[in-house]
């Protein structure tokens, strides 16, 4: 009788979490094994300041091949923060092991990172199977496997939430309906079918327009389509070499009802010629502010919505740079075809080549097309950009700071990150009393005397 | 061992103790000797009754909407007549302003002019009556240790008078917070300052005027800052002359010369920006020239302090009249010769655009220098209303607006006549072309729908509902 009313119990309350306790444990002993602790530490600089600290970290990691590929959540690395020393925790056996693990470049288009564990012995490491379709539907309840705190010696806990709601630009993405603890980011996720069929994330991609949609702050479920090629080819060891990307040279809006019907157009969308870069393959063939870009390369642009213009942006991107592309527009209403070549996009201020000039405890960088962008640095500024300023160098001591444009030293002006570094290996090498470096920053400008101290870096 | 260090530690606490009352009997001799309380009632009595309690109601712009505040401040009659000498950020662009004098009487004053460089107005009490008035003093005859009274209406607590010493005689403060002062350096006092002494005076013994109560440190103790008079002499007979203060531009920045070398021999300052187009930039003057005289006379400028100063004699050339710098260039002598203009004001005009509830300022050399504006083409959107045509259209505030209806704008003037056009004439819908940082952008301009009823409608139906 007793055992009668326990499984009535049971069975109501499947009927609200759409999982059985049984169901929860089947799934917890197939996919914690898989569920790795990574140990790492990171120098995560202060944007303001551009001071760098440094700090270790936990996040969960979740292995993905036998041979020892690991997810971790994009939180691990960032603009700001640079992540080494990567060490996995996986439970083999009963027993906890560690290994050392290698980062690999960083994708831009999933909020993720891939670590991938050194394997010389040729161990086969347990790992999760993703199903292709997630099953999703606002509603459907998941599960997720996590990491507790170290206080709860990082054991694997199993824990469940529903779907809360679904978007479906700029790409379908599925929201939670509560919060998840730190220990559950990057969480394998699993459907009320028992299947793995993504991972617990937050925020979109930069490449998904993440900057311009934030949606931070919310948890996530990343289904296994927007990762799988990154399973099935993982990206490689992270180098700083120049990405091959293609690039426009535009930066558009979307054609809306509203201004289609002003100009008197079809109220197709498209996607209006906001600002074009100069020099780039926009502006080499005659792309004009105000033209409507009505089709790329055969595809049809209909975008009528913010979120529908970082399509276009993948468009490009697949294109692919050395290649010529056709671009319907209109002009003043008359449809016109243009033809350019594609060519790589400038590096991003994230990529760019940085130097770091130790005996004034300057760390400077180019300035990249996007930084101008974003700090309003008209084309005819040339110089190098202040990254960062050490604590108490003689550079912080002369009221240097970051963000200051350094456009000449002495009396030789500095238009590449090339110059500065000679420069700055004959001063090195001269050690003079001190050097006066002339800085810009917004519209105002001015000399910094900067005496750096010689006999202490040496 | 123990006993005898207690015995060092008392005799610690003795002398010190007699120390202390040593000071003590200094300090009563002082107080009652040099500086007497006769003194002080006598210094206080020379000016409180022409202290002035001000009450000035100023149009402020936020958030795409001008609005009325009612601001508290200090003021102090300088002639019998009844001009009033307040600080600028008082009184703002009200042009009338409520002012209750030491008999408590409440008249209205006139303001004459406004300073916004030096932060220093000017009203002006009506004129059927004698009024008290003080005693100017000369602030370059001031020194650090001096006794000095700071009155007015801390908190709006009027006629209040506190003291202190000066601390610091000439104090550099330039560009704290967005507020500047190019052309003075301050008087550093002790004496308690707070919100609502802006604008009263700074007294000494003898009770004269010596500065101008108008800035405090906050989050210090008893760090106030008050504008030497002397700055204010001539800034005020300017204003009262001609209702403004005319300064000349030649379009250079400086920095001291301790920002490029040690050698306290070399003389001049450095010229550390030329403005593009402006007469030192057309004359050929460049950045890292070192100026070492205007009109032959010639100037330096060791240290930051010295700065005001050497601005000041550029200032004080004649707009339009020729003038000669000299300057050096890799260790030769040149002569400029140059044409400066007019010193543009500090804040440019701003305008509040109701119905589509934003506001705008025309762009001034000032702002290009604070805020980060490619040029001085369109003006300027210093606030956008939420639940406003502008703010639904996706106007930000930042923007600047470059053309409108593919015309390009000039100044606010031209883009005012256009606007009233606008809504004179109905039009649906309007065509902006905007500059956003280094970003360009199209802004549609349309008046939205909520609930079958356009913005301007709902507008309408509030005030038509508001007179019933």
């Amino acid at each position: 009788m007793s055992i009668n009313l326990f499984v009535a119990v049971i069975s109501i309350h499947s009927v609200i979490l759409g999982f059985t306790s049984q169901q929860l444990e089947t799934i917890y002993k197939k996919v914690s094994p898989s569920v790795a602790l990574i140990q790492y530490s990171s120098e995560v600089m202060n944007q303001i300041t551009g001071e760098v600290s440094r700090r270790d970290g936990n996040a969960l990691g979740l292995i993905v091949s036998s041979d020892g590929l690991v997810m971790v959540p994009g939180f691990v690395e960032t603009e700001n923060i640079e992540s080494f020393n990567f060490r996995v925790r996986i439970q083999i056996n009963n027993e906890e092991k560690e290994f050392n693990a290698t980062k690999l470049k960083k994708p831009d288009d999933i909020n993720v990172l891939f670590l991938k564990i050194e394997n010389k012995e040729g161990i086969k490491f347990p790992f999760v199977l993703f199903a292709n379709d997630p099953q999703l539907r606002v509603g459907s309840a998941i599960a997720m496997v996590g990491v507790l705190g170290e206080t709860l010696d990082n054991v694997r806990c199993i824990t469940t939430a529903h779907i809360g709601a679904i978007l479906e630009k700029p790409r379908l993405t599925y929201c939670i309906d509560e919060n998840v603890r730190l220990g559950f980011v990057g969480a394998p996720v699993i459907n009320e079918q028992g299947d793995v069929v993504g991972v617990i994330g937050f925020d979109l991609s930069k490449a998904e327009g993440g900057e311009v949609y934030t949606r931070s702050g919310h948890p996530l479920v990343y289904q296994y389509e927007l990762f799988k090629k990154y399973l099935e080819e993982p990206p490689k060891i992270q180098l700083k070499e120049d990405e091959q990307e293609a690039w426009l040279g535009v930066i558009t809006q979307p054609l809306t009802d509203d201004f289609a019907e002003y100009w008197g157009l079809p109220k197709e969308g498209g996607l209006i010629v906001a600002t074009v870069v100069n020099p780039s393959p926009a502006s080499e063939c005659g792309l004009k502010v105000g033209d409507i870009i009505t089709n790329f390369n055969g595809v049809p642009i209909h975008a009528k919505y913010d979120s529908d213009v970082t399509g276009f942006t993948k468009l490009v991107r697949e294109a692919g740079a050395g290649n010529h592309v056709k671009i319907e527009i209109l002009r003043d209403g008359t449809p016109m075809t243009l033809t350019t070549l594609l060519s790589n996009r400038p590096r991003r201020s994230y990529e760019a080549e940085e130097y770091e000039w130790e005996s004034v405890g300057l760390t400077i960088r180019e300035i990249t097309p996007d930084l101008r962008i974003a700090l309003s640095i008209d084309e005819s500024v040339q110089g190098v950009f202040v990254y960062r300023v050490k604590s108490g160098s003689p550079a912080q001591v002369a009221r240097l700071t970051r963000g200051f444009i350094i456009q000449s030293i002495g009396n030789y002006p500095i238009s590449s990150i090339k110059e500065f570094k000679e420069l700055a290996k004959v001063i090195d090498e001269r050690k003079p009393k001190e050097i006066t470096v002339f800085a810009k920053i917004g519209n105002i400008s001015g000399f910094f005397r900067i005496q750096p101290r010689w006999g202490e870096s040496e | 061992m123990k006993n005898k260090r207690r015995n060092l530690g008392y005799f610690f606490i003795v002398s010190w103790f007699t120390f202390f009352l040593l000071t003590q009997v200094n300090c009563a001799t002082f107080s009652y000797g040099s500086v007497s309380q006769n003194k002080i009632f006598k210094a206080k009595e020379k000016v409180i009754p022409a202290l002035v309690h001000l009450n000035p109601i100023k149009p402020v712009y936020t958030l795409g909407k001008k609005e009325e505040v009612i601001v508290i401040g200090s003021g102090f009659i300088i002639s019998s007549d009844g001009y009033v000498i307040t600080n600028e950020h008082v009184v703002g662009e009200s042009k009338k302003v409520k002012c209750i004098l030491s008999d408590k009487r409440e008249v209205d004053a006139d303001v004459i002019g406004t300073d916004p460089f030096t932060d220093i107005a000017v009203l002006k009490l009506p004129a059927d009556e004698k009024y008290p008035y003080v005693v100017l003093g000369n602030s370059d005859k001031i020194d650090v240790g001096g006794i000095v009274f700071a009155m007015g209406s801390p908190h709006g607590l009027a006629r209040s008078v506190s003291m202190g010493i000066i601390s610091m005689t000439d104090r550099y403060l330039e560009d704290q917070r967005g507020v500047i002062s190019m052309f003075n350096n301050f008087i550093q006092t002790d004496a308690a300052i707070n919100q609502g002494n802006s604008g009263g005076p700074l007294v000494n013994l003898k009770g004269e005027v010596i500065g101008i109560n108008s800035r405090m440190l906050i989050g210090a103790e008893n760090v106030g800052f008050a504008i030497p008079i002397n700055i204010a002499k001539e800034v005020v007979d300017s204003i009262i002359k001609t209702g403004k203060v005319q300064r000349g531009w030649v379009g250079i920045n400086l920095q001291e010369m301790k920002a490029i070398t040690e050698d306290m021999n070399q003389k001049g300052v450095v010229i550390s920006d030329v403005e593009v187009d402006s007469p030192a930039y057309k004359a050929g003057i460049q950045s890292g020239d070192i100026l070492v005289a205007v009109n032959n006379e010639s100037i330096h400028a060791r240290f930051q302090e010295d700065l005001p100063l050497v601005r000041k004699k550029l200032a004080d050339l004649e707009p339009g009249k020729e003038a000669q710098l000299t300057v050096m260039r890799n260790g030769e002598t040149k002569d400029f010769h140059l044409i400066p203009e007019v010193y543009s004001p500090y804040k440019g005009q701003e305008v509040e655009f109701t119905e589509w509830g934003f506001t705008a300022s025309e762009i001034t050399n000032e702002m290009l220098k604070r805020l980060r504006i490619p040029n001085r083409n369109g003006i300027y959107i210093s606030g956008v209303q939420d639940g406003s045509i502008a703010k639904n259209s996706g106007l930000l505030a930042g923007d600047v607006i470059l053309e409108f209806e593919k015309q390009p704008v000039n100044n606010l003037e031209q883009f005012l006549k256009l606007y009233q056009d606008a809504i004179e004439t109905n039009k649906q819908k309007i065509l902006l072309f905007v500059q956003r940082g280094v970003v360009t952008r199209f802004i549609l301009i349309k008046d939205m729908k909520v609930d079958g009823l356009t913005i301007k409608g709902i507008e309408e139906k509030r005030r038509n509902s508001d007179e019933h």
